[in-house]
C-alpha cells in the first residue's frame, strides 16, 4: 500500500544458501517460536504449581515419564494424539486456504455419530465393515464441513462464527441420535457396542491399547502434504489464503476453494471421530469425549499449520494428557494442570509480540503460518 | 385460563431468568467487538466468574463479596485476553478459544484444590428475588419482571445505559471509531490501545455478572462447565443483533425464551436437542441471510500496529 | 548532495516571515534502507512549501516523523522556535500540526461532524454534543469555502468532499501548520484547482502548508518554496519563482529526464483486442462502465487516460476476463471472448498486468517460481494429472526473471521480500515471457522507481515493436503521452474523447473533467 516504505534490501537476498541447508534452517526457524510458547508455558504451570504448594520439578518429571517414560506410556501418548493428529490437520488446511475452521469439534462429533452407526450395521463385515465406516465418516464430514464453506463463498458469513454455531448443531445432533434412534439396550447411555473384528487393531509392540488410528493419522499427514503441495488443488487452496486478489485475477475460483477446503477439514475432524469410535470406545456413549477439536486448533497453530508440525504438536498435546495421569497418581497435582498448561500454550502460540521480547525483531517473520491477517470485518 | 396464565408467567419469567446472562454477555461482548477484539472468550468470562463468585461466597459467606470475587476474576481473565490480542498482537480467535478452554480447566483445577473435587460446589448463599412493591403487582407480567434477583434489575438499567454510552458520549464515538478504523482514532490522538482494553475490560466485567447471575442468581452452587454454551449463545445474539445494544438484548431474549422452553415444553413434542440448537441455527442463517459483509466492525480481528 | 543548503543559509534572506516548523538533521532507517538521511527543512508562516521527490525518496516518512507516527533514529524538530519532541500525533496536534493523509483516515459509517471532532468532542455534562460539532463544522467549512454537509455519512461523499472533511479535521483542532500528502492524486484538474484556491486562501489567514507531491508542475502554480528530496536526501531547496520545471525535474531524478520517450515507428495492423458497447458495474453495482466501445490494434499504444476512479479499474478487469460484463462484446483476435473468463483468455494471448500488483498481481507470501506459475500452474508442463512440478516451474522462473532483470532472480525469494520495481519487473516476466498478442498494462509504472519506469516502458515499446496491441491505462497523464499513438479519456465510465498524444493540457484536461461531453450531447 504504502509505497514510500522501503522494502527489504534486494540485494541481501542474492547470496542464498544451498537448498538443503534453507530447508534446515527453515525447520529450526519454525520450531523457535512454538518452543518460546511452549516453554513460557511450562514456567507458567510451575508457577501455578508452587503457588498451590505442589513441588513443580517432580510433577515434570513424572508428566514426562507418563507421556515417554517407558512403551506402554509412550502408546498412552500416541492414542491421545491420534484424534489431534485429524482435527489439527482440519484446522490447517482451512487455515492454509485463510480460512478459520473452529468447527472441529462438531465435525469430530459427526464423523463419531456416523462411525458409531455404521459400524454397528456394518459391524459383521469385520475389516471391510471398518473402512466402509470410516469411508462414511469422511462423506458425512465433508458435507458437514461443506455448509459453513458453502456460506462463507456464497453468502458471505464468517466461517469463524457459522463453525463455532454448527459445534453446537453438531453435538446436539449426535447426543439426540446417540440417544434416540440409535440408542442401545444397555444401562450406559449411548449406541450399541461395535462387532470386535470391526474394531482398529492395536499395534502391540508393548504400546498397550495405542492402536494403528495413529498409522491413519500419519498416512492422512502425508496425504494432506502431497495435497497442499504436491497438486493443482493444493497451489489453488494457498494462493487463495494468502491472496484471494491474485488468486482470483490468475483465474482461480475463491469459492470452489473455499467450500472444498472447510469440506475437506471437516472430512479429516470426521475421520478422526471415526478413528476414536473405532479405535478405542467401540461405541458413542453421552457424554462423549469433549475439547479434542478445540486443541485441535492448538496443536495445528503450534505446528505453523503444517502437516509435520501437526503431528509434533499432536504428540506434544497427547503426551501433555497422558502425563498428566501419572503426574496425579505419583505427586498428586490434579491432572487438570496439564490442561491448564495446554491452554496456555494456545494462549502464546500466536502472542508475536510476547516472543519478540525474548528473540527480538526475527518475531514477525518467525510468526508467519499462525496469523489470518484478514480480520472478521471483512 | 387461570392455568393458562399461570404457566404464561411461569414461562415469562424463566425466560427473564435464562436471558438475563446472555444479555449481560452480549452486551459486554458488544464493548469489546465494538472497539475491534473479537471476544469468543465470553464463555470463559462467564465461567470463571461463576466459579469465582461462589468461592467468594463460599470463603466470605456473603453474595456481595462473591460479586466482587465474580467481577473480579472475568477482569482478569478479560485483561488476559487484552494483553494477547492488543499489547502481544495475538490471534483474537485463538486467544478468545485459549480463554475458554483455561476458564474451563482452571476451574477444575481450583475445584479440586478448593472443593477437593470435581462436580459441583457446595452451595453458598446467593441472590434473592426481591419483590419491587406495586411493579410486582401488575397482573400476568408483574410477579415474572419485577420479582426478580437484584442482577436482573441491573440488567434492565444496563441496556438503556449501554445503548446511550455507546451512541452518546464521547466514548461511545471514540469506541465505535476504534472498531471502524483505528489508524483514524490514532491520527486523532486517541490511543487505539487504550479505547480497546476499555472495551475488552467491559466486556469482561459485564460477562462475569452473567456469570455471577448463573450461580449465585439461578443456581446458588458451581458446577464444572455450567456455562454449557451461553457465551456462545450470547455471542449468537451479539451477532443476531447486529452489534447493536438493543438488537443484542432482544436477541437474548429471544435465545433465553428458546431456552426457556426447552425446560418446559413436554419433550415428547419436539425432542430437547432440536429446541437447544434454535439459537444457533438462527444465527447461522442470520448471517447467511445478511451477507455477512459490512455489518461487524469493519476492524474487528486486526490487530493495530503503529510500525 | 553537494547542494544541501540546511535552513540557516536561507534565513538571512527572507526576515519578513517568521520561521515555524524547522526539521533539522532528521535520519531514519528501515533495515538496511536509510528512508530519511540528515534531512532538514524549514516552513515560514504563510507560506505553501513543496515537498518534492519520487515515489519512495523519503517524503513520506520525514512527515509521518513530524507527525509523531514514526520515531526518528536522530534529528531534531523546532515548532516556532521551541525543540519539541512528538512522540505521537497527539503531540503534534498540540503543536498544531494537521496531516492529511494520502489514505484518507476517515471512518465510513460515522457522519462528517462525528469524523471532524473525534478525539476532541464537544461535551454537553456527560454526553456528546452532536448539535455542537455539527455547528463547529458548518462555522468552519463556511469561512474556508470548504463546503460539505456536516450530516452526511462519509461513506456517501466523493473523494473530494472526503478531502475537505481531511481538512476540516486538521483546522478544527486548530492545526496552523497543514502537512498535504499528494492531495492531487485523486482529484480532477478542476479539483485540483479549487483545492489550491483553499489553500491560498489558508495561508493569506496565517497558516503554513507542507504540500508533499511527486508532480512536478503542480508544484510550480502554488508553492513559495520546494526542496527537493531524492534517495533520502535533501538535494536542494528552490524559490519557486527562480526555477523551471526541467530543472525540478533534474534535481528530482538525478540526471537528465528524458521527459519524452523514443517511441519509434511501427507498423499498424489489423485491431487484435476490440471491446463494444460493453457495460460494466462496479462492486457496489453501480454502472461503472458505460457503453465503452475501443479498438486496439496491432503495433499501436492505445491510451487511456482519465481521473482516478473514472471506470478505469473496471473497465481493464472486464477485459481482463475477470470482471463479468453487464452487456456488449470483447473480441480477441476476432473470436468473441465475452464469456471467456480471465483464463481462457489469457491462453488466447492476452496479458494482464493489474493495477494493484501487492494484492492482485502477487501472492506476496508466494515464491517468485509460485508467482510466476501463477496461471500456468495447471497445464503442462508444470502440471499433468492434477500433479504440479515445483522443479520444472523454479526452472522456467529462473529464465524469466533474470531476462526481466528482476532482483534477485532467485525464484525462491519471496515476492513480497522484493521492492517495488521489481515486484513489477517480476509480473512482467510472467505476462509477457508468454509471447501474448495483446497486452493489457493498467497503471503499470505507479509506485515503482526511475529505473524500472523506463525499464517497463521500454518493455511496452518493444511489444509494440514486435505487433503486439496494447492498451495502456494510466493516471500519468504525462505517461500516457509519452507512450501512446492514440488517446482515449475516460470519464464517469463513458469514454468522451479521442485525442492524439500531441493535445494540449487544455485540451486533455477538459475532457478529463467531462466538458467534452456535455457539448456533444447538447
Amino acid at each position: 500500500m504504502s509505497e514510500d516504505r522501503p522494502t527489504r534490501d534486494p540485494g541481501g537476498e542474492a547470496s542464498r544458501p544451498p537448498a538443503f541447508r534453507r530447508l534446515l534452517g527453515d525447520a529450526a526457524s519454525a520450531l523457535v517460536f512454538p518452543l518460546i510458547a511452549i516453554l513460557i508455558s511450562f514456567v507458567f504451570g510451575a508457577i501455578i504449581m508452587l503457588l498451590t504448594g505442589y513441588d513443580p520439578i517432580a510433577a515434570y518429571g513424572a508428566l514426562f515419564r507418563g507421556a515417554f517414560g517407558s512403551p506402554l506410556a509412550l502408546g498412552r501418548t500416541l492414542l491421545g494424539a491420534t484424534p489431534l493428529i485429524f482435527t489439527g490437520l482440519a484446522v490447517a488446511v482451512a487455515f492454509r486456504a485463510g480460512l478459520f475452521n473452529i468447527g472441529g469439534e462438531g465435525q469430530f462429533y459427526i464423523g463419531s455419530i456416523t462411525a458409531a452407526v455404521a459400524g454397528v450395521y456394518l459391524g459383521s463385515l469385520g475389516v471391510v465393515g471398518m473402512v466402509l465406516a470410516l469411508a462414511a465418516c469422511v462423506l458425512t464430514g465433508f458435507l458437514w464441513g461443506a455448509i459453513p464453506g458453502a456460506l462463507k463463498a456464497y453468502r458471505g458469513a464468517h466461517e469463524v462464527i457459522t463453525t463455532i454455531m454448527l459445534n453446537f448443531v453438531a453435538i446436539l445432533l449426535a447426543t439426540y441420535l446417540a440417544l434416540n434412534p440409535f440408542r442401545s439396550e444397555g444401562l450406559v447411555p449411548g449406541t450399541e457396542a461395535i462387532d470386535l473384528t470391526a474394531r482398529i487393531p492395536f499395534i502391540g509392540l508393548g504400546l498397550g491399547r495405542a492402536n494403528y488410528g495413529f498409522v491413519f493419522g500419519l498416512v492422512a499427514a502425508v496425504l494432506v502434504y502431497l495435497l497442499l503441495w504436491r497438486t493443482k488443488r493444493g497451489f489453488e487452496i494457498r494462493a487463495v489464503g494468502l491472496s484471494p486478489g491474485a488468486a482470483s485475477y490468475a483465474g482461480m475460483g475463491i469459492g470452489v476453494n473455499t467450500v472444498l477446503a472447510l469440506a475437506i477439514g471437516g472430512a479429516l475432524a470426521a475421520l478422526g471421530g471415526g478413528i476414536e469410535v473405532l479405535g478405542v470406545y467401540g461405541k458413542m456413549s453421552i457424554p462423549f469425549v469433549t475439547g479434542l477439536g478445540f486443541t485441535g486448533i492448538g496443536v495445528a497453530l503450534l505446528g505453523r499449520n503444517h502437516p509435520v508440525g501437526v503431528v509434533l504438536g499432536a504428540v506434544l498435546f497427547g503426551g501433555l494428557a497422558a502425563g498428566a495421569q501419572e503426574m496425579q497418581f505419583s505427586t498428586d497435582v490434579p491432572l487438570q494442570l496439564a490442561n491448564v498448561v495446554g491452554a496456555i500454550i494456545l494462549l502464546l502460540v500466536t502472542a508475536t509480540k510476547l516472543v519478540e521480547l525474548v528473540v527480538g525483531k526475527r518475531a514477525r517473520a518467525l510468526a508467519s503460518g499462525t496469523h489470518l491477517e484478514r480480520g472478521l470485518g471483512q | 385460563m387461570e392455568d393458562l396464565f399461570g404457566s404464561f408467567g411461569a414461562l415469562l419469567a424463566s425466560t427473564i431468568r435464562n436471558a438475563t446472562p446472555l444479555i449481560f454477555a452480549a452486551l459486554g461482548g458488544m464493548f469489546s467487538e465494538r472497539s475491534g477484539v473479537v471476544n469468543i472468550g465470553l464463555e470463559g468470562l462467564m465461567l470463571i466468574a461463576a466459579f469465582a463468585g461462589v468461592v467468594g461466597a463460599f470463603i466470605s459467606g456473603s453474595a456481595l463479596v462473591g460479586l466482587g470475587f465474580g467481577l473480579a476474576a472475568g477482569l482478569l481473565f478479560a485483561l488476559i485476553h487484552a494483553l494477547m490480542c492488543i499489547t502481544f498482537e495475538a490471534d483474537q480467535i485463538i486467544s478468545g478459544t485459549a480463554i475458554n478452554l483455561l476458564a474451563l480447566f482452571g476451574t477444575g483445577f481450583v475445584m479440586v484444590l478448593i472443593f477437593g473435587g470435581g462436580g459441583t460446589s457446595p452451595r453458598v448463599s446467593g441472590f434473592k428475588e426481591v419483590a419491587i412493591p406495586l411493579l410486582s403487582d401488575i397482573p400476568l407480567i408483574g410477579p415474572a419482571l419485577f420479582n426478580q434477583s437484584v442482577l436482573v434489575y441491573l440488567m434492565y438499567a444496563l441496556i438503556p445505559i449501554t445503548w446511550f454510552v455507546v451512541y452518546r458520549t464521547p466514548f461511545g464515538l471514540r469506541l465505535r471509531a476504534t472498531g471502524e478504523v483505528p489508524e483514524a482514532v490514532d491520527t486523532a490522538g486517541v490511543s487505539v490501545a487504550r479505547m480497546r482494553y476499555y472495551g475488552v475490560a467491559l466486556s469482561g466485567l459485564l460477562a462475569a455478572f452473567g456469570g455471577v447471575y448463573l450461580s449465585m442468581g439461578i443456581l446458588s452452587a458451581f458446577t464444572e462447565n455450567m456455562t454449557i454454551g451461553r457465551g456462545f449463545i450470547a455471542l449468537a445474539a451479539l451477532i443476531f443483533g447486529r452489534w447493536n445494544p438493543i438488537g443484542a438484548a432482544g436477541a437474548a431474549l429471544l435465545f433465553g425464551f428458546g431456552l426457556a422452553v426447552t425446560f418446559q415444553a413436554p419433550q415428547e413434542a419436539l425432542p430437547l436437542e432440536f429446541i437447544q440448537m434454535i439459537p444457533y441455527i438462527l444465527t447461522v442463517v442470520a448471517l447467511a441471510g445478511f451477507g455477512g459483509r459490512a455489518i461487524a466492525p469493519a476492524a474487528i480481528g486486526r490487530p493495530y500496529r503503529k510500525e | 548532495m553537494t547542494e544541501r543548503e540546511t535552513g540557516e543559509g536561507t534565513a538571512g534572506v527572507r526576515e519578513e516571515a517568521p520561521v515555524v516548523l524547522e526539521m533539522r538533521g532528521v535520519t531514519k532507517t528501515f533495515g538496511p534502507v536509510k528512508a530519511n538521511d540528515d534531512v532538514s527543512i524549514m516552513l515560514r508562516r504563510g507560506e505553501i512549501l513543496g515537498l518534492l521527490g519520487e515515489n519512495g525518496a523519503g517524503k513520506s516518512t520525514l512527515m509521518k516523523i513530524l507527525y509523531g507516527l514514526y520515531k526518528p533514529d536522530s534529528g531534531e524538530i523546532f515548532v516556532d522556535g521551541e525543540e519539541v519532541t512528538i512522540h505521537d500525533p497527539k503531540d503534534a496536534v498540540s503543536r498544531g500540526i494537521g496531516m492529511v493523509h494520502q489514505h484518507f483516515t476517515l471512518i465510513p459509517p460515522l457522519t462528517v461532524a462525528e469524523n471532524i471532532v473525534l478525539g476532541a468532542e464537544p461535551r454537553r455534562g456527560a454526553s456528546l454534543d452532536l448539535e455542537g460539532a455539527v455547528k463547529a463544522t458548518e462555522e468552519l467549512s463556511e469561512r474556508y469555502g470548504l463546503r460539505v454537509d456536516p450530516r452526511a455519512r462519509v461513506a456517501n461523499l466523493s473523494v473530494g468532499e472526503q478531502q475537505r472533511v481531511e481538512i476540516l479535521k486538521a483546522l478544527y483542532r486548530e492545526a496552523r501548520i497543514l502537512v498535504l500528502d499528494e492531495p492531487t492524486a485523486v482529484l480532477t484538474p478542476q479539483e485540483t484547482e479549487d483545492l489550491f484556491a483553499v489553500l491560498k486562501e489558508l495561508v493569506a489567514d496565517g497558516l503554513s502548508i507542507i504540500l508533499i507531491t511527486h508532480k512536478l508542475g503542480e508544484l510550480l502554480g502554488v508553492s513559495d518554496e520546494i526542496t527537493i528530496i531524492r534517495d533520502g536526501q535533501v538535494v536542494d531547496t528552490v524559490k519557486t519563482d527562480e526555477t523551471n520545471e526541467g530543472e525540478l525535474a533534474r534535481l528530482m531524478v538525478g540526471r537528465d529526464v528524458l521527459l519524452r520517450v523514443e517511441k519509434g515507428a511501427s507498423e499498424v495492423g489489423e485491431p487484435r483486442l476490440v471491446a463494444q458497447n460493453l457495460v460494466v458495474l462496479s462492486n457496489t453495482g453501480a454502472r461503472a462502465v458505460e457503453d465503452v466501445s475501443l479498438e486496439v490494434r496491432a503495433g499501436e499504444i492505445l491510451g487511456v487516460a482519465g481521473v482516478d476512479g473514472n471506470g478505469q479499474t473496471q473497465l481493464a478487469e472486464a477485459l481482463a476476463g475477470v470482471r463479468h460484463i453487464e452487456s456488449g462484446h470483447v473480441y480477441l483476435d476476432g473470436d468473441e471472448v465475452t464469456r471467456l473468463g480471465g483464463d481462457a483468455r489469457q491462453e488466447r494471448g492476452l496479458a494482464y498486468v493489474p493495477e494493484d500488483r501487492g494484492t492482485k498481481g502477487l501472492v506476496q507470501d508466494f515464491k517468485l517460481y509460485e508467482n510466476n506459475s501463477l496461471k500456468t500452474y495447471d497445464e503442462p508442463p508444470f502440471s499433468r494429472f492434477g500433479w504440479i512440478f515445483p522443479k520444472v516451474m523454479r526452472r522456467r522462473a529462473a529464465e524469466a526473471l533474470r531476462a526481466y532483470d528482476v532482483r534477485p532472480p532467485d525464484p525462491d525469494a519471496r515476492a513480497g521480500s522484493l521492492s517495488g520495481g521489481n515486484q513489477q519487473k517480476a509480473i512482467l516476466a510472467r505476462e509477457l515471457s508468454g509471447d501474448p498478442g495483446v497486452v493489457i498494462a493498467s497503471q503499470p509504472t505507479r509506485g515503482v522507481d526511475v529505473g524500472a519506469i523506463e525499464f517497463i516502458h521500454r518493455q511496452l515499446l518493444e511489444q509494440r515493436a514486435e505487433g503486439k496491441a496494447i492498451l495502456l491505462i494510466s493516471l500519468e497523464l504525462e505517461e500516457v503521452r509519452s507512450l501512446s499513438d492514440r488517446i482515449v479519456v475516460l470519464y464517469a465510465g463513458r469514454i468522451v474523447g479521442e485525442v492524439s498524444p500531441e493535445a494540449t493540457d487544455e485540451e486533455l484536461g477538459l475532457l478529463m473533467a467531462g466538458r467534452g461531453t456535455e457539448e456533444k450531447s447538447a
